[in-house]
């Protein structure tokens, strides 16, 4: 992710957001995987839509992501 | 983090946005989400070629009201002729991991819901806006006075209350009593139920010889489902009855959670989750918008849900949106003042007086004698309308019967043009308890 990456809002984000959006986007990446164990597969996938919750509510992305 | 240093608001940085941030936001967010039904909804694209609207025309908000309404009608035609989820739905069945089934209250056929996995945590996700503006901790202990049916009633709010560390106590099927006695032995501190239940339950606490005042922990009380949650009269039955403070939530099924909620300021109203829907208050007739203060349809488009795109859907709810700075807890999202005040079809003509049934109630709860009631409409000879509000006294106010009557039929006149309402006592217990969404009206005009 670029430093001078920002919100949807156009404003910087803050070094918190930066880190969630990261860990969104490796869980998201994760959850797309199809050589995973479901254990590991499906608790990415749930971790993933709580972090989506977390940065739409911030207003880091607004996307609808493939879940299932 | 201690207790004492959480944030008032669930999400500060958009809960306190400025307006006219708050508007560019919902502008992006209405763009990509008409871009993206338009490309995954066969129905939404046929409904918009139908008005001539295209995604890239939406440039302000302004262009929300070139796109045409969602309709209750449509949305169960959709159904009938695409069975059984319609083709409105975005993703496949299989991607789906809850059905659910509206409340039916309305006599009409269900409509039948799909939601995927980001779905149902975005639903619980709102329920945290509402339910931690009106002061849910991780420390409270949470009761549901609910059945956990495919009604979606407070199913996300449990999930929102697991979300955020409380202790859940769902009582699915338990009986009224047994209800009572374990809100009492686990020292509950929240209870969730409809105002109805919530007056039903304390009613039952009283009849086992329980003060849930002096007895019981709980110092919130959360309503849904029922226009009666923000009516100032029931509430102080509900506050009074429970030694608790009592807030007002509401949803839909068609948005599958919350889209307001009164904060713990109690403004007399319920702020609207701005960063999540778009709420219009339009002219039921015209479809214009209204100007604040001024009671309308509310059109809701929601952000949030994923399988169904919910873009300008006519409730037929009435409300009326006042500026957030109506209330003092700092929050930038508009308020409906009064919360739900009614659907209007729910409005009845009778010789030549619309009576709302909301408003009904609104009268009877100010007699504090009264348990439980129903109105019930009737056509004599075929041709003359009347209206019956029967009542069901508190134990030991029957003595004060003549008194009741004649003041609740004065009340209900001067509040419906001087419209006569009968006014009959009903035996202790005779008339329907609920659970859910109370149904107090019988039109029997057709069959008298």
């Amino acid at each position: 992710m670029t430093p001078d990456a920002k919100d949807l809002l156009g404003r910087p984000l803050t070094d918190d957001e930066r880190e969630l959006l990261d860990l969104y986007r490796r869980l998201k990446d994760l959850s797309a995987r199809t050589d995973l164990p479901p254990c590991v597969l499906f608790n990415a996938k749930e971790a993933m839509v709580k972090l989506w919750n977390a940065a739409v509510d911030l207003g880091l992305l607004y996307e609808e992501p493939r879940v299932d | 983090m201690s207790r004492n240093t959480w944030s008032r608001y669930w999400n500060p940085k958009h809960e306190t946005l400025p307006k006219e941030e708050l508007r560019r936001l919902q502008l992006l967010k209405l763009q990509r989400l008409v871009a993206r039904a338009w490309q995954e909804s066969p129905y939404h694209r046929r409904i918009y070629e139908r008005a001539g609207v295209y995604p890239d025309q939406i440039r302000s908000l302004d262009d929300l009201r070139r796109l045409p309404f969602m309709t209750r009608e449509e949305w169960m035609a959709c159904q009938a002729e695409h069975p059984l989820f319609g083709d409105m739905t975005t993703r496949p069945r299989e991607e789906a991991i809850r059905y659910h089934l509206t409340s039916g209250t309305s006599g009409r056929q269900p409509l039948r819901v799909l939601d995927g996995r980001k779905d149902w945590s975005w639903i619980a996700e709102m329920w945290c806006y509402g339910f931690w503006g009106f002061g849910i901790r991780p420390h409270d202990t949470v009761y549901f006075a609910f059945s956990y049916g495919s009604f979606i009633g407070f199913w996300g709010a449990h999930y929102a209350c697991e979300k955020m560390g409380c202790l859940v106590l769902p009582s699915g099927n338990m009986t009224t009593e047994n209800r009572v006695r374990q809100i009492v032995e686990m020292g509950a501190t929240a209870f969730c139920a409809t105002p109805t239940y919530a007056l039903r339950l304390g009613q039952t606490a009283q009849a086992m010889g329980i003060d849930l005042r002096r007895d019981a922990r709980v110092q919130r009380v959360i309503v849904s489902g029922e226009p009666a949650g923000s009516i100032p009269a029931t509430k102080k039955m509900i506050e009074e009855m429970w030694g608790a403070k009592c807030g007002d939530t509401a949803g839909m099924t068609e948005i599958g959670t919350i889209m307001i909620f009164e904060c713990d300021e109690q403004p007399g109203g319920t702020h609207i989750l701005e960063d999540h829907f778009i709420e219009e208050v339009l002219d039921p007739e015209s479809g214009e918008p209204v100007p604040y203060g001024t009671k309308g349809e509310r059109v809701v488009t929601s952000f949030g849900r994923g399988f169904i795109p919910l873009v300008r859907y006519r409730t037929r709810d009435m409300v009326e949106k006042v500026p957030h700075t109506e209330c003092r807890c700092g929050r930038t999202g508009d308020l409906f003042r009064g919360g739900i005040l009614g659907r209007f079809d729910d409005m009845k003509l009778v010789r030549g007086t619309n009576v709302y049934p909301r408003a009904v109630e609104a009268i009877v709860r100010e007699h504090p004698e009264i348990e439980e009631f129903q109105i019930v409409l009737t056509r004599e000879a075929g041709v003359r309308d009347e209206i019956t509000v029967r009542v069901e006294v508190k134990e030991g106010a029957q003595a004060q019967w003549p008194r009741i009557e004649a003041r609740l039929g004065k009340d209900l006149a001067a509040a419906h043009e001087g419209l006569r309402f009968n006014i009959a006592l009903a035996a202790r217990g005779e008339l329907p308890r609920f659970e859910l969404k109370a149904k107090r009206l019988q039109d029997l005009r057709d069959k008298s």
